[in-house]
């Protein structure tokens, strides 16, 4: 539940990246445009890395990756290692089955913090059904959500972040003086 | 202003008398105040002394008054161990009595000094007055931190007064007799003046906010915890004090949750992200619901931890706020002033440390530092730095 | 600090009242110091309370002052006073031809009954007229008042940098900073 709206959160701000990328290139906050395992990948073989990559060059000191299992245990990694926009952790034991959260917490360069997490899982999936899709894919333990439906909560959030990204913005423009 | 107070209450208690749904908006809007604070409480605050005698210093245990003046002073090449025993004797005479709300000695605006307000005076010693008695000094400069930018107008010094009393003019007159009676000894270096909230306004217990808008002081030991962390075994203690500048235009610009995440703790309540409550332990460990911890790993808090009592620091701050420049910047920071038994062991360990990574360093600039060694206190007989300089 | 605890040995049993009328706080330190022997032959007719010295280079008169508090029935005369640092003369400061000028005191410093008389700058005072040796800030000085009855009191007077009354006394060498 928690998860499936993350994801859905994550996929929308991924939408809203691509909607908003060309209307205003100078976005001034860090995103995540990219990552491996994928949001919502069904990996039949465990990573043993994560890859995340961002809109802008990442703060070592301020780049925070964290991965959990199902049970919100944080699985032992090495602090990320950061080059230029991608931060990469290494996880020290093998995945065992089971669902994970990657969650991420980094900085950008005019000092907001941005955060968010998306979930893949490792081994077959709980449930036989095909995967039409990436994010059909994440279907969670009770049974699924349809991915139309996802995909629409997807656009409606993405319109959503990108109402509150330009309401935050235009708010945060210099004051009167 | 308790006059003034008096006569809103008055009005509105008239008001009330003529028409009732009036006062009931009053009391609703809070502006019909509870009792106006009698004449009397007030003029507790003006009396009020802290003793001046005892084996260890006053003004650094006590909870910290309204107002403080930092003074350093440079010593001139030659200073030698008995002028300075003099210069002691001499600033101790006059400590003693304008903490009491007794005149100094001489003093041309005796009517200024009696009321104390709980004036203390703290004298520190810098590593030049060490040298300057043929002393190996107990303190050495800190190192050089990543994040410094400082200037030579607020570091350093050989002598440090630190001037704290619950009311302006008493700092004021206090630190104008001080200072006139150092002036044979030694040149002022620089002078730091910094506020709280004034008294009455907070419980005392209550945490401070700084410029910045936080809690500042949470994790200060209390009571008995000061113990271990301040005073060694002769009474003495060393204090380090830094002006740190706050970029509050930046600052400014943050969402509430920024700045949360800055310091790992609600701006509102004080309380630690991994909590509720402005007491609360830091969680570390705790995960929130999205998978990240709730305690930030770059977050000032998660950073500044220390957790030994014996490892704590006493911090003892006070804001500074100058006037702003044409553009209507501010010039607003922080006096920041910690007591610990020893500066390497304690203090150091904690600054490297936020040094090399804390958030809250995008928003804050130390622009001055100083270290002081704090020299036991003295009895009726006797003046401060006896023990170094006698 | 001596000059305090000098202060407690020569106020005796009296010094706690005189303390409280001349408006020093009750929590003064010389209230609680352990009375030293005696110095004074007088016994406890005469305090000075407060005493301080102009600190100043050798050779260039200063001036010593403080509170004269006399406890007892009746007046006390002091007729001069001596210090190892510098031969000693009782002045005042007086009105002619429209300045303050200074000059002896005749007939000494009369205490009234239970009164107190104020040595201050600009006022009456004890003239150093040539210290043999710098008196430097934070120095303590030793002085002896000598009384009509023939008695002595001594008291301890620590140095202070003051530049304060300059236009009447002293002009010329007042504001000298050199420690």
């Amino acid at each position: 539940m928690t998860r499936s709206r993350s994801v859905a959160v994550i996929v929308a701000a991924v939408a809203a990246v691509a909607v908003l990328a060309p209307a205003a290139p100078a976005s001034a906050h860090a995103q995540l445009l990219s990552s491996v395992p994928a949001a919502g990948a069904a990996l039949p073989e465990a990573p043993s890395v994560v890859t995340l990559r961002f809109s802008e060059d990442l703060n070592p000191e301020f780049t925070t990756v964290v991965l959990s299992n199902a049970a919100q245990q944080r699985i032992p990694a090495a602090p990320p290692v950061v080059a230029a926009a991608t931060a990469t952790v290494s996880v020290d034991g093998p995945l065992t089955a089971g669902a994970y959260t990657v969650a991420y917490r980094v900085v950008s360069k005019d000092g907001h913090t941005v955060q968010g997490s998306y979930g893949f899982t490792v081994g077959p999936p709980p449930s036989a059904a095909a995967a039409p899709s990436a994010v059909a894919a994440v279907s969670n333990d009770s049974g699924g959500i349809p991915a139309g439906l996802l995909i629409s909560l997807a656009v409606l959030g993405a319109a959503l972040i990108a109402a509150a990204a330009y309401f935050a913005t235009s708010g945060r423009r210099p004051k009167r003086t | 202003m308790t006059s003034r107070r008096r006569l809103l209450a008055g009005g509105a208690a008239v008001a009330g008398l003529g028409v009732a749904g009036g006062a009931a908006v009053a009391a609703t809007t809070g502006r019909d105040a509870p009792a106006p604070v009698a004449a009397a409480v007030a003029l507790t605050t003006g009396t009020a002394t802290v003793p001046f005698h005892g084996p260890r210093q006053a003004g650094i245990a006590e909870d910290p008054p309204a107002h403080a003046s930092f003074v350093a002073f440079t010593l001139p090449a030659g200073a030698d161990r008995r002028a300075l025993a003099r210069m002691m004797r001499l600033l101790t005479d006059d400590a003693r009595r304008l903490t009491q709300g007794v005149p100094a000695l001489g003093d041309t605006d005796a009517t200024l000094a009696v009321l104390p307000a709980r004036l203390t005076v703290t004298f520190g010693f810098g590593p030049g007055l060490y040298r300057a008695a043929g002393l190996e000094p107990p303190v050495t400069d800190l190192p050089t931190f990543k994040i410094d930018r400082l200037e030579r107008r607020w570091s350093g010094g050989d002598l440090l007064l630190q001037i704290c009393a619950d009311d302006p003019l008493t700092v004021a007159h206090t630190q104008r007799m001080l200072i006139k009676d150092t002036r044979p000894f030694a040149s002022v270096r620089w002078v730091q003046q910094g506020f709280r909230r004034s008294p009455g306004v907070q419980a005392p217990e209550h945490t401070q906010r700084n410029v910045l808008g936080q809690m500042d002081g949470t994790a200060n030991p209390r009571g008995a915890e000061i113990e271990p962390a301040v005073w060694n075994q002769d009474g003495s203690t060393q204090l380090v004090v830094r002006r740190i500048r706050a970029e509050i235009e930046t600052w400014d610009i943050l969402a509430v949750a920024d700045k949360e995440n800055a310091v790992g703790r609600r701006l509102e309540s004080g309380a630690p992200l991994s909590g509720t409550q402005e007491r609360d332990e830091p969680d570390f460990a705790k995960l929130d619901a999205s998978g990240l911890p709730a305690m930030p790993d770059f977050s000032h808090v998660t950073r500044a931890r220390v957790t030994d009592p014996a490892m704590k620091i006493l911090r003892r701050p006070y804001n500074y706020d100058g006037a702003p420049n044409a553009a209507g910047h501010p010039d607003s920071g922080l006096i920041f002033a910690s007591y610990q038994r020893d500066i390497a062991q304690q203090y150091v360990p904690i600054q490297q440390r936020l040094a090399d990574k804390d958030l809250l360093n995008e928003w804050i600039t130390p622009i001055g530092s100083a270290v002081f060694a704090v020299p036991p206190g003295c009895d009726e007989d006797g003046w401060i730095g006896e023990q170094v300089l006698a | 600090m001596r000059n305090l605890r000098t202060l407690a040995a020569m106020a005796l049993a009296g010094a706690l009242t005189t303390f409280g009328l001349a408006g020093c706080g009750g929590s003064d330190s010389a209230s609680g110091g352990t009375p030293a022997p005696a110095t004074s032959s007088s016994a406890a007719t005469l305090t000075i309370k407060d005493p301080w010295v102009k600190a100043g280079p050798a050779g260039e008169m200063t001036a010593a002052f403080g509170t004269l508090v006399n406890d007892t029935g009746a007046d006390v005369t002091i007729t001069a006073a001596e210090s190892p640092a510098s031969p000693l003369e009782l002045h005042e400061m007086t009105m002619k031809d429209g300045k303050m000028v200074m000059q002896p005191k005749e007939g000494g410093f009369v205490i009234k009954a239970n009164g107190t008389h104020e040595l201050a700058p600009g006022g009456d005072h004890l003239m150093l007229m040539k210290p043999a040796k710098a008196i430097e800030p934070g120095d303590e000085v030793t002085f002896t008042l000598k009384l009509a009855d023939g008695s002595t009191v001594p008291f301890t007077a620590i140095a202070k940098p003051f530049v304060g009354a300059q236009e009447s006394y002293d002009p010329g060498h007042m504001g000298s900073m050199a420690p």
